[in-house]
């Protein structure tokens, strides 16, 4: 019995024992686990269920000078459907009154979004498209439709906000002031001082956030507070003033369209300051409509044509090879080089005439006359005095896509010299500046002497305060002597003021202007010109004629020959008009009206903005449930002063939507 | 009379506050692993939490239930019962409710009970009611094999209602009849069946078969003193191959491809990386999940309610059979070994208990519970620590489920009553 006691009591230590060393082994396997792959675990976790989310920052506007929106980023919804989510009765119950709602909305017929949606359902499409692209008060428009209005685990419904930038003052200078859109892959495409800020000053940077995943596609905020704040873009006041800019557009597009002219730009500037208040490029769709297509201005270096008579002289009254009163023999208004013929646009010429009046009369042979008598024999000197005038420099702007001047050198062996490259330069052949490069020299004329760098911006602010302010930029204190100055001054003058002078159509009693007419010819190399003569037509000048405050450039391309082609005809009224209207100070808020004549597609995405702008302009809106950093933008642009209360979106606000707001009132804004 | 209330209050209250402890503290990982991070109310019947809330309460009306029965009542009746609890596994082919591929279920209106839960406790009682019949001796073949019937019965009907692991736990009576004087050769049997087993799906039978006979031939030609019939070897190395040819035959076509796969899993037999890595996000997804979140809560743990994972619900079934995550993620080494020392401790409370029993009903009925309790443990722990392959059954006193608890509470206050009343006995 003895026996079977012991054995009994063995057999109880083994029954305990195999419960206790199991417990060994978890125990060790905890420490295992915690411990030892803790580490390797914890990291994988983590990673797992963190990660951090960019918050965008807030681009900055870009305003006028006067302090107007040009460029500002609006929200923007894409609304699509889950077409699985319905159930077959919601499904079944909501889709024709869906499609009524989208078919009034999109100006199709109900039963072709029926269709439609019925296939992306059989197909499976969990991502079909109802529209892009809408306002705010669209989108809510569109989440009160049947169906819809379910929400996103019923309805299907899948709304995607971005940003988008919009120009409020629709197609006007739209090219000048440009965009930056980044693709999927980060690359930025660039244009204009939007794109050309826009990694400086408008962008700010990104705060981060980190998340934490709590469920299935659910992340919440680790923190309370960001990581990283996001720091939102600067603001950038232009250099644009917003009247100017409608003049010049106008009174391009309305010269564009008499001479149905292939494009155009003009620019003004401040002479003093070298500000530009106005940027116009308009280019001609294949329907014949105008609109900013191309920064002509900044990116097209072309032929000048007689404009670049007032360089070459420039440079032979520097020289003092040549002076105003020097006669030179037009012959009978041709001269030949290496059988190459320079004719002068009245035929048998002038005669002999003073290089002066050659300039006026904008006398071809004239001019290259003088140029050739006094550097035939020593070409590089004219080059020389050329490139002290920085004629050869591109103007270093912020804005990509300057085109590049070119200057034939006898010293490089580029192709560009030739035994005629003398003579032709001296007219405005063979060489090649951008229109805004030209302005920049007559401005540096009319600025006597001092060529200051054309700008774009005048202030970055933050918040209403200055981070960095503009000041003119010198490019070249004195390009010439005060004298060679004062003498094209007064040959400019006299372009418009004599009778005789090419611009003298333009003339005006009550003010004065100065400036040089081009007609240049383009595509000669092409074997149709004969058959089909194109023109690049331009004027450059400034004015006042004796004091001078804006200068500006006017080029038109390739204008149809037969309504007319001189420059004095094509671009001098653009110039005139300018002129006048700021000289005159005449109110220009009724040209605005016309702002309408737009390009559709630009002219709808202006409109919506506009339209929300305007209704909203006095009246309080519905903010809630609008994310806090929409509304405060809407606000603000509104004029109002946005106070917040906590995070998240608008859930309440202090004045009710719909009723009247004064100028400046404080909102407060409560958040969750 | 005035024996008669002592003897009420003679109740072992060390299992009893054990027994607490580990409902109590099973059911906060109850809350955290089925909320979401917020209560509105303890006893929202809408969530888990607030369910097992319910149970726990209504355990309580059980407990009084069974400690008010007279303690021979449950000898008595153990065939009753036995007989009652296997009729309710059958009437479930009729009537059962399936839920995750189990037909394991009755639904009666809102609630569903689980009949394989109380199984155990019939079973406990009718096996300890055989054993310790004086007609009974567990020495004698053909006693062992009407036990190892009143075992087999539950364990087939389960195991047709496709509850694997449920039945494994049916092997907890070796235990029972190891205690109980069943020849040391069945220990031997069941240690070679489990070696073979895993050796030849681990390594191969050709490796598994040059093992054996060397061990064998070897035991035979040097190690025995009396050299028996060179039969005798060659036999027992013959079935050990037939054996592990039969384990191979099993594994390929008789389990199913899940069983297969965990098994594959456990044993790292699977090679090709790429299956491997797609098997981990698949089937073992579960497990590690629930090693993260216990390799998350380092020595103290996150807290209660604090854990990111158990809140976040990346552990599927956590709230079930994975209970144990949420105390690993949330409390840390430092509450995970107190849960495993809770469970030694009531282990070896019954077990000691049980030792002191006079009666042997009650004796084997205390060594039922105590094993039963343990393959509970071991299995579910073993799997949600990745120590043995998954095997989805709760663990006691902790997951959620109300069969489950009542089964559990019920198996351990029969006990509890019956200790009470050892004084009583002779």
């Amino acid at each position: 019995m003895a026996v079977t006691e012991k054995n009994i009591l063995k057999r109880l230590y083994f029954v305990a024992g195999c419960m206790f060393i199991f417990a060994l082994l978890v125990v060790f396997k905890l420490v295992n686990i915690q411990f030892v792959q803790g580490e390797q675990y914890r990291g994988l976790a983590e990673k797992r269920t963190l990660k951090t989310v960019d918050i965008p920052a807030n681009r900055g506007n870009v305003y006028s000078a006067d302090g107007s929106l040009l460029a500002t980023s609006v929200p923007k919804y894409d609304i699509r459907i889950d077409a699985l989510t319905p159930t077959a009765k919601n499904f079944k119950k909501y889709l024709k009154p869906l499609c009524d709602s989208l078919a009034k909305f999109h100006g199709k017929t109900s039963g072709h979004y029926q269709k439609a949606i019925r296939k992306a359902r059989q197909d499976k499409n969990r991502y079909f498209l109802l529209a892009r692209n809408l306002g705010y008060s669209e989108y809510l428009r569109f989440r009160g439709f049947p169906m819809l209005n379910l929400g996103a685990f019923k309805g299907g419904l899948i709304v995607e906000q971005k940003t988008k930038r919009e120009h409020p003052m629709g197609g006007i200078a739209e090219r000048s002031i440009g965009y930056e859109r980044f693709d999927e892959d980060g690359n930025v495409t660039r244009a204009g001082i939007d794109g050309a800020f826009g990694e400086q000053y408008l962008r700010g940077a990104n705060g981060r956030r980190l998340k934490q995943q709590i469920g299935k596609g659910q992340w919440k905020p680790v923190s309370d507070a960001n990581e990283v704040e996001p720091q939102d873009g600067y603001d950038v006041y232009t250099t644009i003033d917003v009247n100017i800019q409608d003049i010049a557009h106008h009174a391009l597009l309305e010269q564009l369209e008499k001479y149905k002219a292939d494009h155009g730009t003009v620019v003004v500037m401040e002479t003093k300051t070298g500000e530009i208040k106005a940027i116009s490029n308009l280019g001609r769709n294949t329907k014949g409509k105008y609109y900013e297509r191309l920064n002509y201005a900044v990116g097209e270096s072309h032929e000048p044509g007689s404009t670049f008579k007032l360089m070459a002289l420039a440079v032979a009254l520097e020289d003092k090879v040549v002076d105003t009163s020097t006669v030179v023999d037009t012959e009978n208004g041709i001269l030949t080089f290496y059988g190459k013929k320079v004719r002068d646009s009245k035929r048998g010429g002038y005669g002999k005439i003073s290089v002066a009046k050659a300039f006026e009369v904008s006398s071809n042979t004239g001019i290259v006359k003088a140029i050739h008598n006094s550097y035939k024999d020593n070409p590089k000197k004219f080059v020389d005095g050329l490139y002290d005038m920085n004629l050869q420099n591109t103007l270093d702007l912020p804005i990509i896509g300057e085109g590049k001047p070119v200057i034939p050198d006898p010293r490089i062996k580029n192709g560009l010299w030739s035994g005629i490259a003398l003579e032709w330069m001296a007219y405005g052949y063979n060489v090649k500046v951008t229109p805004l490069q030209a302005l920049t020299f007559y401005n540096a004329i009319a600025n006597d002497g001092e060529m200051v760098r054309p700008r774009f911006l005048r202030e970055v602010k933050e918040f209403g305060n200055t981070i960095e302010f503009f000041d003119k930029q010198v490019i070249n204190k004195n390009i010439c002597s005060k004298e060679t100055v004062a003498k094209l001054q007064k040959l400019l003058t006299n372009v418009v003021e004599k009778e005789h002078g090419t611009g003298n159509g333009l003339y005006a009693e009550n003010f004065s202007m100065a400036g040089k007419t081009g007609t240049a010819q383009t595509e000669y190399w092409m074997p149709d010109w004969d058959e089909n003569k194109r023109y690049i037509s331009s004027f450059t000048g400034y004015f006042p004629a004796e004091n001078p405050k804006y200068s500006c450039i006017v080029v038109i391309h390739k204008p149809d020959v037969s309504v007319g082609y001189y420059g004095a005809d094509v671009s001098g009224p653009v110039f005139k008009k300018i002129a006048q209207k700021i000289y005159t100070d005449t109110p220009i808020i009724d040209a605005i009206e016309d702002l309408e004549e737009k390009h559709v597609s630009v002219e709808r995405s202006y409109e919506t903005y506009y339209d929300v702008a305007k209704t909203y302009k006095t009246i309080m809106p519905d903010l809630k449930g609008m994310p806090a950093m929409d509304a405060l933008v809407l606000l603000e642009n509104m004029g109002m002063k946005v106070r917040l209360q906590g995070m998240g979106k608008v859930v309440k606000q202090s004045v009710t939507s719909g009723s009247k707001l004064k100028p400046k009132q404080t909102i407060v804004l409560e958040l969750s | 009379m005035s024996l008669n209330r002592t003897r009420n209050f003679k109740f072992d209250w060390i299992t009893i506050i054990l027994f607490l402890l580990l409902v109590g503290f099973g059911w906060l990982n109850i809350v955290s692993a089925s909320s979401s991070g917020e209560i509105t109310s303890y006893l929202d019947m809408s969530q888990p939490y607030g369910k097992q809330m319910v149970f726990i309460l209504f355990t309580f009306v059980l407990i009084i239930l069974v400690l008010s029965i007279e303690a021979k009542f449950f000898e008595r009746f153990a065939s009753i019962i036995y007989l009652v609890s296997m009729l309710s596994l059958i009437g479930l082919f009729l009537f059962g409710k399936t839920v995750n591929g189990a037909t394991s279920w009755y639904g009666i209106g809102g609630f569903t009970i689980q009949p394989s839960e109380f199984a155990k406790f019939a079973t406990a009682l009718a096996v300890a009611k055989y054993i310790s019949d004086l007609q009974t001796n567990i020495k004698n073949v053909k006693d062992q094999l009407k036990t190892a019937l009143i075992i087999f019965v539950p364990a087939f009907l389960i195991l047709l209602q496709n509850d694997a692991g449920s039945t494994i736990v049916y092997a907890a009576f070796f235990f029972v009849f190891y205690r109980e004087g069943i020849p040391q050769i069945y220990l031997l049997l069941l240690l070679s069946i489990i070696l073979l087993s895993v050796s030849a799906l681990k390594f191969s039978v050709l490796i598994t078969a040059i093992i054996i006979a060397v061990l064998i031939f070897g035991h035979h030609f040097f190690l025995k003193k009396k050299r028996g019939n060179i039969l005798q070897p060659i036999f027992i190395t013959v079935a050990c191959i037939i054996f592990s040819l039969g384990v191979h035959l099993f594994y390929n076509n008789i389990l199913q491809s899940h069983q297969q796969d965990r098994i594959s899993l456990w044993l790292r037999l699977e090679k090709d990386p790429e299956k491997l890595e797609q098997m981990k996000r698949t089937i073992l997804y579960n497990l590690n999940e629930s090693e993260k979140a216990i390799s998350s809560g380092g020595v103290t743990g996150k807290g209660f309610m604090e854990g990111t994972r158990t809140i976040g619900k990346f552990v599927p079934e956590q709230h079930t059979d994975y209970i144990f995550s949420t105390v690993g993620e949330e409390w840390g080494f430092l509450g995970s070994s107190f849960v495993v020392i809770l469970f030694v401790l009531l282990l070896i409370r019954i077990l000691h208990l049980a030792e002191l029993q006079k009666s042997q009903f009650s004796r084997i009925y205390g060594y039922s519970v105590a094993s039963i309790l343990f393959l509970h443990f071991m299995i579910n722990i073993g799997m949600v620590m990745g120590l043995i392959p998954t095997i989805g059954i709760p663990l006691p006193f902790f997951s959620y489920g109300g069969s489950g608890l009542w089964g559990f509470t019920i198996l351990l206050f029969v006990f509890i009553k019956l200790d009470s009343n050892r004084i009583n006995e002779w």
